[in-house]
């Protein structure tokens, strides 16, 4: 009888996590199918005919594509100074005392706990007070604050797994500390050096709150044009947008998921 | 000596890149905000004037209804989505972590990561169409009995959202926590007589209960600096604390009273994130011996 009502309760979870996952999974497959739709209005799901139409749209439109172009350039340029201050942070902390280092690692991860709105707000006060108005530097800036804990967090995560005797092996053989870290400390995180730099670049390229703060009306990033073309009018050109991004940032998170294993960056253990 | 003395100076070199970047990046922004905060507000320029007197008002005000009313409503919002996130989570995280071919369970963890690496705003929009007239807005809001364009409804696509994005986190948190359970308690439970789902019941939730709660205060934490999902699916009838924030900025441009918000924002978020935390590890230290 115990046996039963459990094969019973069994199959009513099963159901259950169906239902849960059909719930997750049903938006995103309306908006990826409403990306082709062939009306050229709005019409309701399902779509009406296949076409590229939406496509073509949007990689012909101004303004998705000048968002698209500060997008890659400030996610390039910021990742890349991210991830030196990450390494150079990372490896400072490991030969820091247990209780310094506390603190320092307290700091270098709390713009992940500060909210991102007040990141963005905080940011465009300071820089028009000492009157900083270009507004790719400015996004710039917005974009390493919020980059470079996870490739402190990552590099730190590397350097930790790598036992203090081999590099110590290679001082006692002669070289230098410089030489050491260079030839065999580096190599042996760069797997982690690498996985949190393509953290940070997804990071970027997704971020919408501190970007929304930042931009101005000549130098926006292309999460900042969707948000405008959301508010303002309701086109499918979102759509086809929406299916690009998905498309190029799946890639790469399911690479570094594949690399390093993507649950430690976000749960951080 | 020497070599002690060059690697303390190296670190510190080390260090200074860093340093300067959150100083200048994060603690010097952070802290003129607080400043602002004090100041009185005049109109037309960005932040007050450095000369300003300095006053409670930014934060006096914030006690009125009309303020209160958003801090409320952020609260009630996030609060249900977080026990409504984690209620979901648990039964994928379970059924995940207790698959037996490791195949399938790589899987089923790589969709969930696969749903959280797609891009914020993309999922925001997925919902806004799904639960718009183009998706079954229209069918969803007349089961509900409530306007398609009524705040009621708006409030349900919004509470979508935040149980949206914070269900597939809060599994990955809780598979983590039912892989380390000691399965042996429950097959001892169950030798001794139990039903599989009774022993579920008296032993695997009580046992899950610090991972159940962890997960719960990250995502309501999060869900309580919500900007994007309200922004987008609240289309200016439900608001967060956060998009009083970007109001202030975009709309009114009063930087005193957008700062005192931030302020009051940090502070409930690093009580969620440090004080709580403290205390219950004080707490089940003190009822554990």
């Amino acid at each position: 009888m115990a046996r039963v009502l459990d094969d019973i309760l069994f199959v009513a979870l099963l159901v259950l996590v169906a239902v849960i996952a059909a719930f997750l999974i049903f938006p995103l497959i309306v908006a990826v199918l409403m990306a082709f739709d062939a009306r050229t209005y709005l019409g309701t799901f399902p779509p009406h005919g296949f076409s590229f139409q939406w496509f073509y749209r949007f990689f012909n439109d101004e303004m998705y594509m000048r968002g698209l172009k500060t997008s890659l350039l400030v996610a390039t340029i910021s990742t890349f100074a991210s991830a030196i201050i990450g390494v150079t942070a990372a490896i400072a902390l490991v030969h820091t005392r247990s209780r310094a280092r506390q603190a320092l690692e307290a700091i270098f991860l709390s713009p992940l706990i500060v909210p991102t709105v007040v990141i963005g707000f905080a940011l465009l006060l300071f820089f028009s007070r000492i009157g900083l108005f270009i507004g790719f530097t400015r996004l710039l800036c917005g974009h390493i604050i919020i980059t470079v804990p996870y490739t402190i967090r990552v590099t730190l995560a590397g350097l930790v797994g790598i036992p203090k005797s081999i590099s110590e092996a290679a001082l006692s053989l002669g070289a230098s500390d410089w030489r050491a870290f260079w030839t065999v400390t580096l190599p042996l995180a760069r797997t982690n050096i690498f996985a949190g730099t393509i953290f940070a670049f997804v990071f970027s390229m997704d971020d919408v709150s501190v970007s929304l703060f930042l931009s101005s009306v000549d130098t926006y990033t292309l999460p900042v044009a969707m948000v405008g073309m959301m508010q303002s009018q309701f086109d499918l050109s979102i759509a086809a947008a929406a299916v690009f991004l998905m498309v190029v940032m799946t890639t790469l998170m399911l690479a570094i998921d594949k690399i390093f294993g993507v649950n430690k960056i976000l749960v951080g253990k | 000596m020497t070599r002690i003395l060059r690697e303390k100076s190296q670190r510190l070199l080390l260090l200074l890149p860093p340093l300067v970047v959150f100083s200048v990046l994060l603690i010097l922004p952070l802290g003129n905000v607080v400043d602002q905060s004090f100041r009185v507000f005049e109109g037309g320029s960005i932040g007050a004037a450095a000369d300003a007197h300095l006053t409670l008002l930014n934060y006096s005000e914030l006690i009125r209804p009309t303020y209160l009313f958003y801090f409320i409503q952020t609260f009630r919002i996030g609060f249900v989505g977080s026990v409504l996130a984690v209620t979901l989570a648990f039964p994928i995280a379970y059924l995940i972590a207790r698959m037996r071919s490791q195949f399938w369970r790589g899987i089923a963890s790589g969709a969930l990561i696969a749903l959280i690496s797609v891009s914020t705003l993309v999922r925001v929009y997925a919902l806004l169409l799904a639960f718009g007239p183009v998706g079954y807005g229209n069918q969803l809001s007349a089961i509900l009995g409530l306007g398609q364009n009524s705040a009621a409804y708006t409030e349900m696509v919004v509470l979508a959202g935040l149980v949206y994005f914070h269900t597939p986190i809060s599994a990955l948190v809780l598979i983590g926590t039912i892989q380390g359970l000691n399965s042996e308690l429950i097959e001892a439970a169950q030798s001794l007589g139990a039903s599989r789902w009774k022993s579920h019941l008296s032993i695997t939730i009580p046992l899950c209960l610090p991972g159940i709660s962890a997960a719960f205060l990250i995502s309501f934490t999060v869900c309580v600096s919500a900007f994007v999902i309200p922004l987008i699916l609240g289309k200016g009838k439900v608001l967060f604390v956060s998009n009083l924030i970007y109001n202030r900025f975009s709309e009114v441009a009063n930087y005193p009273s957008g700062s005192a918000i931030s302020v009051v924002l940090l502070s409930i978020t690093l009580f969620f994130v440090v004080i709580v935390p403290w205390l219950f590890t004080r707490l089940t230290a003190a009822s554990s011996g």
